[in-house]
């Protein structure tokens, strides 16, 4: 962990109308994550936490608020802009992989390099290269059908490096894995945060998964209670 | 077997409720099926009023003589001296005074404006004597009057109205030179004869240069359909180049000229049907799939192979036979007694309605079951052999 | 691995269903270009009418007579090239119901007024100096086996000889071919003479006089200098441009446009409502699918294409084999022992079917194309 701050949300607020109510997931929330940074999110079911790996992700945006990546705004983006900075800059993990099934391992990893300008050569090299590190460069044929919910999810995670993201979400990565698979992947994903530097947001309700990275948030009716707030 | 049978039932009744859910897809194939079905009663519709027409045209009592070969009436020339020896021929009925009953007739053609599209079209003017109405069965004037022999009168069919524009009672036309007026409709229950105009026919030879030659002579025959001694008479005498058949058989060949709409009509619904038919197939495979975990459920819990496969199959024929119906009323409410005019054998106008009988009707739905039993087999006996363990798995 | 190779893979991921909206969209093109090459060759009778060329009936209809003296006057009005008389034989061959279209014309005028008719040098003269000759168009005689050198017997169902017989003999000497692709060689011809002097009814008439005019400009007043030379005769005429002639011809049957539009318009719209909602349903089924690609960071709007280029493909494919096989169906006919007009399926048609294909393809992947563009990503991801 550097002390570069990567991420820092100042006081984000975030509410919908539902009916005639109105709703209110966030209000004058803080929160800072540091370059390198491992952070594991736990809270119970309506606590706000996947709303709250939303906007990390780009994909909700705060009602009030703002949201700073990388010393630039990230709130006032259009929704072209924000498609291009998640490209750019976020790898994404969800519970049930969300793999295309119709493409093959390596095409599945590939995906996210249609988004860039690299040439076919370039691609091929990067997708070997995201394969080997997971450990499923023989597997690059297969198709997910074909494969165990924990060589899903290291696709997964193959396809969320590829193109060399700053900042990972994980969504329950380990929630449809039994233990044994689940430590594999969680020891994965440590690999990636020490040794390559990756910053990793996880959101689990899982305390065996928050053990594996440096520090834990616990949220609650869109509070944060205990843990560090600032580092 | 009664509790097959309910249970086959039960199974039913759940695709159907169900239907609802996958509206769009099974509307698809209520409209693919609807669309074809109403093509192809549209034709057979048309083809059918075309043929009625005909039919009710020719009499088994009427013989009708022409030239040799000339296969129409206005082809055909007969001389007053051919005329006068015909009608001594054997087999022709007598009148009280015990003359042969006939009529010389001429067929000539004019021209009349199409409602439809405002063009110019072939008319036929028959040439008639007051004896050729007699040969007719079910005439009558139903307006004005019959014209006077010698005057240039005509008296139009009710067809003639209905379809061509300038013929209604009390006007004057002109035909080349010379005037005529109309002085009367008529019907003939509709047949054929009402797409025509008459007049006298010596007026008609004067007024055409004819000079005293006809072109077809009708003859009231004493047995129905035997028209067995006038043949020997023509075949006797040298001098007779004629045909003779009965006016029934004469036009019905007229309406043999059909057949080859009646293939384009089948053969472009059957293409159609091919069409309407993926579609039933595409719609059928959809709702299995998107029931798998429900379909493999009840076979969990105990429902037999069969009740998946007649539940599913039951479902294809319904959607199928509500499109199958849906186009023949369709096709009824638009076709059904629309009146039309084409080109007959003659080169002449033959104004008939479209008739869509019941009969049709069968064709139409018979087609739709038949497009349903197809559609829903293959689907149906995916469903039947669908793999219980689906049920347990979690989505699609 | 590129964008069409995802809409590929999309497309393939129940080919099933594909098979069957791809083959939807075949019978509907089949259907398009075989009917449509029919109305072509309908319209060309009409389209392929000269326009510097006049017909001249009698005014109470084209079947009454016209007295051949008539054909000296006409041709010494102003404003003429030529002029061609013909009368109408009834021919058939062999049987009655084997309709031969046979015309007996003043044989030194007829190339020169239907230019149309094409013989080589040697066949020409021999037309115009054997009396018995008869020249026969390609298509009639492929399908009943004349050569030249033939001697084939014309019946009329309409005269006799003055012997009695309806039986006439005439000499091949000569197949025509038809300038365009469509003109018509359905027709035979032979000389009014021969044919007019070895007829039972006696009398010099003729059917109609086909005319051409030094200019279509001058057609109007030649028009009206024929018919006011016969007005009030006992045979007066109604002179009309050879193009409205034909036409009034083939609406005498009905409108044949019409009843090929509508079939053709059904067939589209069967297949609208079948690929349509194909389309709708298979994007349906892949909205988690749709979030994911949009949360990797795919553009709604590129994604949005794809969509449409699976429609388009379908379209294209499917409407591509349509087309192609009534090219076959165009062929079978062509060859076929029928009497049909030429059936081309040509540029046009080609161009319009194109048309069809890319309207067919947009109209059926709009809706679910705008839809994925629209997909929220989280509801489409809880929604998985």
């Amino acid at each position: 962990m550097t002390d570069k701050i990567l991420y820092d949300l100042k006081n984000v607020e975030k509410s919908f109308v539902k009916g005639k109510e109105r709703i209110t997931v966030f209000d004058q929330l803080n929160m800072s994550i540091k370059e390198g940074d491992f952070l594991a999110i736990m809270g119970p079911s309506g606590s706000g936490k996947t709303t709250l790996l939303n906007m990390l992700g780009g994909v909700d945006q705060p009602t009030g608020g703002e949201v700073w990546f990388d010393d630039s705004r990230v709130d006032t983006l259009s929704e072209g802009e924000l498609a291009k900075w998640r490209a750019n800059n976020i790898g994404f993990i969800f519970q049930f992989y969300n793999l295309m099934p119709m493409l093959n391992a390596a095409r599945n990893v590939e995906l996210p390099l249609l988004l860039t300008n690299l040439s076919k050569k370039q691609r091929k090299q990067s997708v070997e290269t995201a394969l080997e590190l997971v450990g499923l460069a023989d597997r690059a044929k297969h198709m997910p059908n074909e494969m165990s919910g924990g060589q899903q999810q290291r696709v997964a995670i193959a396809r969320a490096i590829v193109s060399d993201p700053k900042l990972m979400l994980c969504d329950e990565p380990t929630g449809d894995l039994d233990r044994n698979t689940a430590d594999e992947i969680l020891e994965m994903l440590q690999l990636l945060n020490q040794k390559f530097g990756k910053t990793i947001v996880m959101v689990t309700h899982d305390p065996q998964a928050a053990k594996y990275a440096k520090r834990t948030l616990h949220l609650d009716k869109g509070e944060f209670v205990e843990g560090d707030l600032a580092a | 077997m009664s509790k097959m049978l309910s249970q086959i039932w039960a199974v039913v009744v759940m695709n159907i409720r169900s239907l609802p859910q996958r509206i769009w897809m099974s509307l698809a194939a209520v409209f693919a099926i609807s669309v074809v079905v109403a093509v192809l009663l549209s034709f057979l519709s048309m083809v059918k009023g075309f043929q009625h027409t005909l039919e009710g045209t020719g009499s088994e009592e009427v013989a009708i003589v022409t030239r040799s070969g000339s296969r129409s009436e206005l082809n055909s020339s007969l001389s007053r001296d051919e005329v006068n020896i015909v009608s001594t021929a054997p087999g022709i009925a007598k009148d009280e005074s015990d003359n042969p009953i006939y009529s010389p007739e001429l067929y000539v053609v004019v021209d009349g404006i199409k409602r439809s599209s405002q063009t110019e079209v072939n008319l036929p003017m028959r040439g008639i004597s007051l004896a050729g109405f007699a040969l007719r069965d079910r005439v009558e004037i139903t307006a004005g009057r019959m014209f006077i022999p010698g005057n240039n009168e005509i008296v139009v069919g009710e067809g003639v109205l209905r379809e061509f524009d300038g013929f209604e009672l009390g006007k004057k036309i002109k035909f080349g030179k010379t005037n005529w007026e109309v002085v009367g409709t008529f019907s003939t229950g509709g047949s054929a004869f009402e797409s025509e105009l008459w007049a006298d026919a010596r007026t008609v030879q004067t007024q055409f240069q004819r000079g005293s030659s006809f072109q077809t002579i009708r003859l009231r025959l004493s047995n129905p359909g035997d028209v067995a001694g006038i043949k020997k008479l023509i075949d006797d005498d040298p001098r007779l180049i004629l045909d003779v058949e009965t006016e029934a058989d004469y036009f019905a060949e007229q309406g043999a000229a059909l057949e080859g709409t009646i293939g384009f009509g089948w053969i472009i619904s059957i293409v159609m049907s091919l069409g309407a038919l993926a579609g039933a197939l595409n719609t059928m495979y959809t709702s299995v799939s998107t029931r798998a975990s429900e379909i493999a459920t009840l076979r969990a819990i105990g429902f037999s192979n069969l009740s998946a496969f007649i539940g599913t199959l039951v479902e294809s024929i319904v959607l199928s036979v509500l499109g199958g119906i849906v186009g023949a009323l369709v096709s009824f409410a638009f076709m059904d007694g629309l009146s039309a005019s084409t080109l007959g054998a003659s080169f002449t106008q033959i104004v008939f309605t479209f008739d869509l009988t019941p009969e049709l009707f069968q064709s139409g739905i018979a087609l739709a079951l038949i497009i349903g039993v197809v559609g829903g087999f293959f689907p149906a006996w995916q469903a039947a052999r669908l793999p219980v363990i689906v049920a347990f798995r979690r989505g699609n | 691995m590129s964008d069409l190779y995802l809409i590929f893979k999309n497309l393939t991921r129940k080919p099933l269903r594909l098979f069957l909206t791809v083959f939807a969209t075949f019978i509907a093109f089949l259907i398009y270009g075989s009917i449509t090459a029919f109305q072509v060759a309908l319209d060309s009778g009409v389209e392929l009418s000269a326009d510097d060329r006049l017909v001249t009936v009698n005014k109470i209809n084209f079947t009454q007579p016209l007295p051949i003296s008539y054909v000296n006057k006409v041709k010494a009005i102003e404003g003429i090239e030529g002029v061609v008389h013909m009368n109408w034989f009834g021919g058939y061959y062999q049987d009655p119901r084997q309709q031969v279209l046979t015309f007996a014309v003043d044989q030194d005028s007829l190339l020169d007024v239907y230019d149309e008719i094409l013989l080589s040098e040697e066949e020409r003269t021999n037309w115009e100096q054997n009396r018995q000759a008869v020249i026969v168009g390609q298509s009639i005689a492929q399908i009943h086996g004349w050569k030249v050198g033939d001697r084939i017997p014309l019946n009329s169902n309409i005269f006799s000889q003055q012997d009695g017989s309806s039986t006439w003999e005439f000499d091949v000497v000569g197949v025509y071919k038809g300038a365009e692709a469509q003109t018509d060689t359905n027709s035979v011809y032979i000389h009014y003479k021969y044919f007019n002097e070895t007829q039972s009814f006696g009398g010099d008439y003729i059917g109609w006089m086909g005319i051409r005019t030094q200019d279509p400009a001058l057609n109007e007043q030649v028009i009206k200098a024929i018919d006011e030379m016969f007005v009030n005769t006992t045979f007066e005429t109604e002179t009309v441009p050879e193009k409205a002639f034909n036409k009034a011809f083939i609406e005498q049957a009905g409108n044949i446009g019409l009843i090929l539009g509508s079939i053709v318009a059904a067939a589209f719209f069967i297949i609208l409502v079948i690929v349509g909602n194909s389309m709708v349903l298979s994007v349906r089924e892949r909205t988690n699918e749709i979030g994911v690609m949009k949360t990797l960071g795919f553009q709604s709007s590129r994604i949005f294409r794809m969509v449409l280029g699976e429609s388009l493909l379908v379209a294209f494919i499917g409407g591509g084999l349509g087309i192609t096989l009534s090219y076959g169906v165009v062929f079978l006919f062509n060859n076929a022992p029928i009497q049909l007009p030429v059936l081309v399926i040509n540029s046009e048609i080609l161009l319009r079917a194109l048309a069809y294909i890319a309207g067919l393809g947009l109209i059926t992947g709009i809706i679910p194309a705008v839809s994925a563009l629209r997909l929220n990503i989280i509801t489409a991801l809880s929604r998985g």
